[in-house]
């Protein structure tokens, strides 16, 4: 079974995490053959969009930003109405496409996407906002499909122990992935583009996807790759 | 009191509505003070809302709605909201707000008016798509007038707890004083039996050319 629109994969994370670089990194590993468009949800400016829109990695008109009115873990969970809209008028516009990567604005940890507006999940941490970040848990951290530890390159400068930080976040994650990676040292994002390519591919035969997020408030469903 | 007007009418009911200040982040940004809110929303009550009524009652009464038919009267109520709402920019404002409340109310109440509606208009006004859900939700023409008035004036109060710094109990006093107006004005609404076109259009041209400025500033909380 062929899926009738693109796969919708939700960005989460905390602000500054590097949700908006590894958007344009993903773009750019993905850019041969994967027909991406992103949605972003800014809390006060379009900067996001805009950075997006700087590193020439979609074409601009591939690129919205919404408005969420200071609630942008409302837009992404309660009320996903505005993100739905948005991301069937990219399509409809733009399409056909075969990814839309939803950027969430930033918020807390216990922000996650309803399993309504995102397909799976990425939730984005880094080193810099402390290395006891994945024992504070919650439900990005928990349950996100993918957990990204980002920044690596940077637990030096900052004290960090990276090495602790997977260990933690695989524990509170059972089976789940987390991946650390910087985007200064090879293999840059590759990890997360394959991992979203395995999503695309999965997608693409069954025509759905099962988040780890839908429906339960512990690990896990399936259905999804890991 | 009918629950599902009270739903429609929640802020929890997922319509999108949080992200618009219905031009209060303008009005702030250009000089309005915290004891000039309240007065802002029963202004916006006597003129951008009461018309926003008119049209829900009327697209609630649209035979069209309740007997499925081809759906001409609607598209006549697209127009007559066109006509009213001059501004481009708030055109797509109530485009948009239209098509989130469509989203979800067609899920809460399946009903066909709402499908042949979202799938045959693409202009979508709010006031007419609250209409149009009124009727799939079974509400009376006082309650739709009733829901239509106070989520205008809600959507306000709740917008400016984020721009100002204000106690949130004030903002409910606003709300509590304004109850008495609200329901006087869609007792009136429900009452006038006139068709749309014979009533006249209150306007508020101000909220039209202030809407462009907002449309226009690099940094925004609010779509509208």
């Amino acid at each position: 079974m062929s899926a009738e629109r693109a796969l919708r994969v939700g960005v989460g994370g905390p602000v500054g995490s590097g949700k908006s670089s590894l958007i344009a990194a993903l773009c750019r590993e993905l850019s041969a053959g994967v027909r991406t468009g992103v949605v972003t949800n800014d809390i006060y400016t379009t900067e996001d969009a805009r950075f997006l829109r700087a590193t020439g990695v979609l074409a601009p008109e591939r690129i919205v930003a919404v408005q969420t009115g200071c609630c942008p873990h409302t837009a992404i969970r309660d009320d996903i109405t505005i993100n739905l809209e948005a991301v069937e008028e990219l399509e409809r516009d733009q399409g056909p496409l075969d990814l839309v990567l939803v950027e969430s604005g930033g918020d807390n940890l216990t922000a996650v996407f309803s399993p309504a507006l995102a397909d799976v999940q990425i939730f984005v941490i880094d080193v810099a906002g402390g290395d006891d970040i994945p024992r504070k848990g919650g439900p990005g951290i928990a349950r996100a499909d993918l957990l990204v530890i980002f920044k690596t390159d940077l637990a030096p400068y900052v004290g960090s122990d990276v090495r602790r930080m997977l260990a933690d976040a695989a524990a509170r994650r059972g089976e789940l992935p987390v991946i650390g990676l910087a985007l200064t040292q090879p293999p840059h994002a590759r990890a997360v583009a394959d991992w979203v390519r395995e999503q695309l591919r999965a997608y693409a035969a069954d025509g759905q996807l099962h988040s780890s997020v839908a429906g339960a408030s512990h690990p896990h469903g399936h259905a999804h790759t890991h | 009191m009918n629950p599902v007007a009270m739903l429609l009418a929640d802020s929890r009911f997922p319509a999108g509505s949080y992200a618009h200040s219905l031009g209060l982040e303008q009005a702030v940004a250009e000089g309005l003070g915290t004891g000039e809110v309240a007065p802002f929303i029963a202004a916006r009550l006597r003129l951008a809302g009461r018309a926003d009524a008119a049209l829900s009652v009327a697209a609630l009464r649209c035979a069209d709605c309740a007997a499925g038919a081809d759906g001409d009267g609607l598209a006549a109520l697209d127009d007559e909201h066109g006509a009213r709402c001059p501004s481009p920019v708030l055109r797509d404002v109530a485009r948009r707000l239209g098509a989130q409340l469509l989203r979800s109310a067609a899920t809460a109440w399946p009903h066909p008016a709402i499908d042949r509606y979202r799938s045959a208009s693409a202009a979508t006004p709010r006031p007419v798509a609250l209409g149009v859900v009124g009727a799939a939700a079974g509400l009376l023409d006082v309650e739709v007038a009733t829901v239509a008035l106070y989520d205008d004036a809600a959507t306000v109060a709740s917008a400016a707890l984020k721009l100002l710094g204000l106690d949130p109990a004030v903002t409910a006093r606003w709300l509590a004083e304004l109850a008495p107006a609200i329901a006087a004005a869609a007792r009136a609404v429900a009452a006038d039996e006139r068709a749309l076109g014979a009533q006249p259009p209150p306007a508020a041209p101000a909220l039209e050319l202030a809407a462009a400025r907002h449309a226009s500033r690099e940094e925004r909380l609010f779509v509208s």
